[in-house]
């Protein structure tokens, strides 16, 4: 996994309007979270602060690539656990109205035969691609308008400005755990991926954050102008923005190296 | 692996006793067609529900009779129709179950089972044939003790431990050699593996969710599980919960799957064992898949583009497929074609699972293929 190269760039904002920034994130190559916390006083912060610090042990304590699959559900039902807790805490301190929860996008590479992007879901913060130039988004959001929208009730275009937008259906903490939406892009399919919370994406729509990303050529330029360009529409909530970009990648398979080896030492005489 | 202790008795006959880890299956002699299949699942450690689904799975009018018994913890589930009865022993009481009295099945479910006696098919059939010893298998059954009783060969079984282990216990060595042999017996049956080794089990966690939990602050819809809450008050986020209209449904988990169905021989050069879905394509994606069910990705060269980038699915067949590979082109653009054995080329249509054979080719285009072979 060394041989692949990340340059990454990440912003995050409160916003015009609200007075804590409950989003959260990690850019600890190989390792990329963005988690939106919620859930009133202070539990949205603290859930979404949660998933960084989990994801960050992760990422520090020896991250095992060809493990990425496992290590992901592992911390998940670690943060699951430990919101969950903290949200019955302060049901029984009467210090929240309700359970804390947070979104989460994360991306991560992982190793199956070579190098690969896991991708996990939760809630309603996305994760996009850009590949030859075109925007895709890659995450299905867990939204009440993606349902009202996958059942053909709306269009995509009401999807935005629907009042309803802002409420999601699934989530990290509360008293069940939610399943997470996993996805796996090869290397190559991605030349430029955005993890961001809806305060970017629910403020700017798909062409901006596309023209920002094929023009933006530093990661790091693309967050910013991101979450600008979020706050220039009205920056309602908070926005959080990571960029990714793969800069170099070496192939080097395992079967081919091992037949090298191989054909030396037979060359050399080591090997019948 | 290969379990040493009987567990039950059993007295020849002409039904089919499939005998697993987690379940007993109990088949008349008129259902062989089912009993392989069965036997793969409770052979490889399926519980109560998955094997009364495989079992009813094509309707009760064609099956007469059969009993299923499966003991989880304290609790000993049974389900039993036609021409059977059971009897269960707890402390100083016992139970009787009988098929023959129910319309469509008679199901108890008895805590603290101490002893059971199953007996199938007509009263004599089993005769004066003595009783054998069994942990797990596939045995043509008339009656069944649990726990296991010494191999008398006549009189009313005392229930009791058998006094040694016995090395291979499938068929008792030193039974009378007048015993009649109508007794398939597989031989040194593997017990099922039943820790599932890596990313390929299905976790404990998997079951589909129910509707998604309120969290937050609800509003909207009243959601569907009570939290507790005090009543709804705006907060300072924009984000919100809310109760989901559809249960998030992940795709059906597959049954069992701790070993591999067949292997997969590429021209390109790779080598696939499939104990869970492969994707190939000339750059597969695998798109929403669920925790435990991470797919292998097989990317194949394909310099014509002919090769759709995620082209065909192969993974562990369920249901009637079960202990087989079954290809899925996932519409791509310029099809797949599978030669099985023995066969004519074959078009794959999008989105219709083919059962692989082994000796099967799979042609996807550009001079790519596949071939599939015992794992």
């Amino acid at each position: 996994m060394r041989q692949v190269e990340l340059h990454h760039g990440a912003r995050s904002d409160v916003g015009l309007v609200r007075e804590v920034n409950e989003d959260s994130f990690l850019a600890s190559p190989p390792v990329f979270v963005v988690a939106d916390g919620m859930g009133g006083h202070d539990g949205g912060d603290v859930a979404s602060r949660i998933v960084v610090e989990e994801f960050a042990r992760l990422a520090d304590d020896g991250y095992e690539p060809g493990r990425g699959g496992d290590l992901v559900a592992a911390t998940l039902r670690e943060c699951q656990r430990r919101i969950a807790e903290y949200g019955e805490q302060q049901i029984a301190e009467r210090q929240a109205r309700g359970y804390a929860g947070t979104t989460l996008a994360a991306a991560l590479l992982v190793d199956d035969g070579g190098p690969q992007w896991l991708l996990v879901n939760l809630g309603d913060s996305r994760i996009y691609r850009l590949i030859d130039d075109r925007l895709e988004q890659v995450s299905v959001d867990h939204s009440l308008v993606q349902e009202l929208v996958d059942a053909g009730t709306i269009s995509s275009e009401d999807a935005a400005t629907h009042p309803e937008r802002h409420v999601i259906t699934r989530a990290l903490g509360g008293p069940d755990p939610a399943e997470a939406d996993y996805f796996l892009l090869p290397l190559p399919a991605v030349e430029r991926l955005l993890l961001c919370s809806d305060g970017v994406s629910g403020m700017i729509d798909d062409d901006a954050i596309a023209a920002v990303l094929r023009d933006a050529e530093d990661p790091r330029d693309a967050a910013d102008q991101l979450v600008e360009r979020a706050l220039a529409a009205g920056g309602r909530d908070n926005a959080t923005a990571v960029v990714v970009d793969v800069v170099g990648w070496a192939d080097v398979a395992d079967y081919d190296s091992d037949r090298q080896r191989l054909s030396l030492e037979q060359k050399l005489g080591a090997l019948p | 692996m290969t379990e040493t202790t009987a567990t039950r008795s059993y007295r020849p006959g002409q039904w089919f006793g499939i005998f697993g880890s987690h379940a007993t299956v109990l088949l008349p002699p008129t259902e062989k067609d089912r009993v392989g299949r069965l036997w793969a699942l409770v052979d490889d450690g399926a519980g109560f529900d998955v094997v009364l689904d495989a079992l009813i799975s094509e309707g009760l009018r064609d099956l007469p009779g059969f009993v299923l018994v499966s003991a989880e913890e304290e609790e000993t589930k049974i389900v039993i129709r036609g021409e059977a009865r059971a009897w269960f022993t707890t402390g100083d009481e016992t139970v009787e179950v009988s098929g023959s009295q129910a319309t469509t099945w008679a199901e108890r479910s008895v805590a603290g089972v101490e002893a059971s006696r199953l007996v199938v098919g007509a009263a004599e059939e089993g005769g004066e044939l003595p009783l054998l010893p069994i942990a797990q298998g596939l045995v043509r059954v008339s009656e069944v003790l649990a726990p296991p009783v010494d191999p008398v060969p006549e009189g009313e079984p005392v229930p009791a431990p058998i006094p040694e282990p016995e090395p291979e216990l499938v068929v008792e060595d030193d039974a009378p050699d007048t015993a009649p042999h109508p007794v398939v017996v597989d031989e040194a049956t593997p017990a099922p593996d039943v820790a599932p080794s890596g990313s390929v089990g299905p976790e404990p966690d998997l079951p589909p969710s129910p509707p998604s939990p309120p969290f937050g602050v609800p509003s909207g819809p009243p959601p569907a599980v009570p939290a507790p809450v005090t009543p709804p008050v705006e907060h300072d986020g924009l984000t919100r919960a809310g109760t989901s209209e559809e249960s998030p449904a992940g795709p059906p988990t597959p049954p069992f799957v701790t070993r591999p169905v067949a292997r997969l021989v590429f021209s390109s050069g790779d080598d696939v064992e499939v104990d869970r879905a492969v994707l190939v394509g000339r750059a597969p994606e695998a798109r929403r898949f669920t925790t435990g069910d991470q797919p292998t990705l097989v990317a194949v060269p394909s310099p014509a583009q002919e090769i759709s980038s995620t082209h065909l699915e192969i993974r562990p067949g369920s249901g009637a497929d079960h202990g087989s590979a079954v290809a899925t082109d996932l519409g791509s653009t310029n099809g797949t074609v599978v030669v099985q054995p023995g066969l004519p080329p074959e078009d794959l249509r999008p989105g219709i699972a083919v059962q692989l054979v082994p000796g099967a080719i799979i042609d996807l285009g550009d001079g790519v293929t596949i071939q599939v072979i015992n794992p």
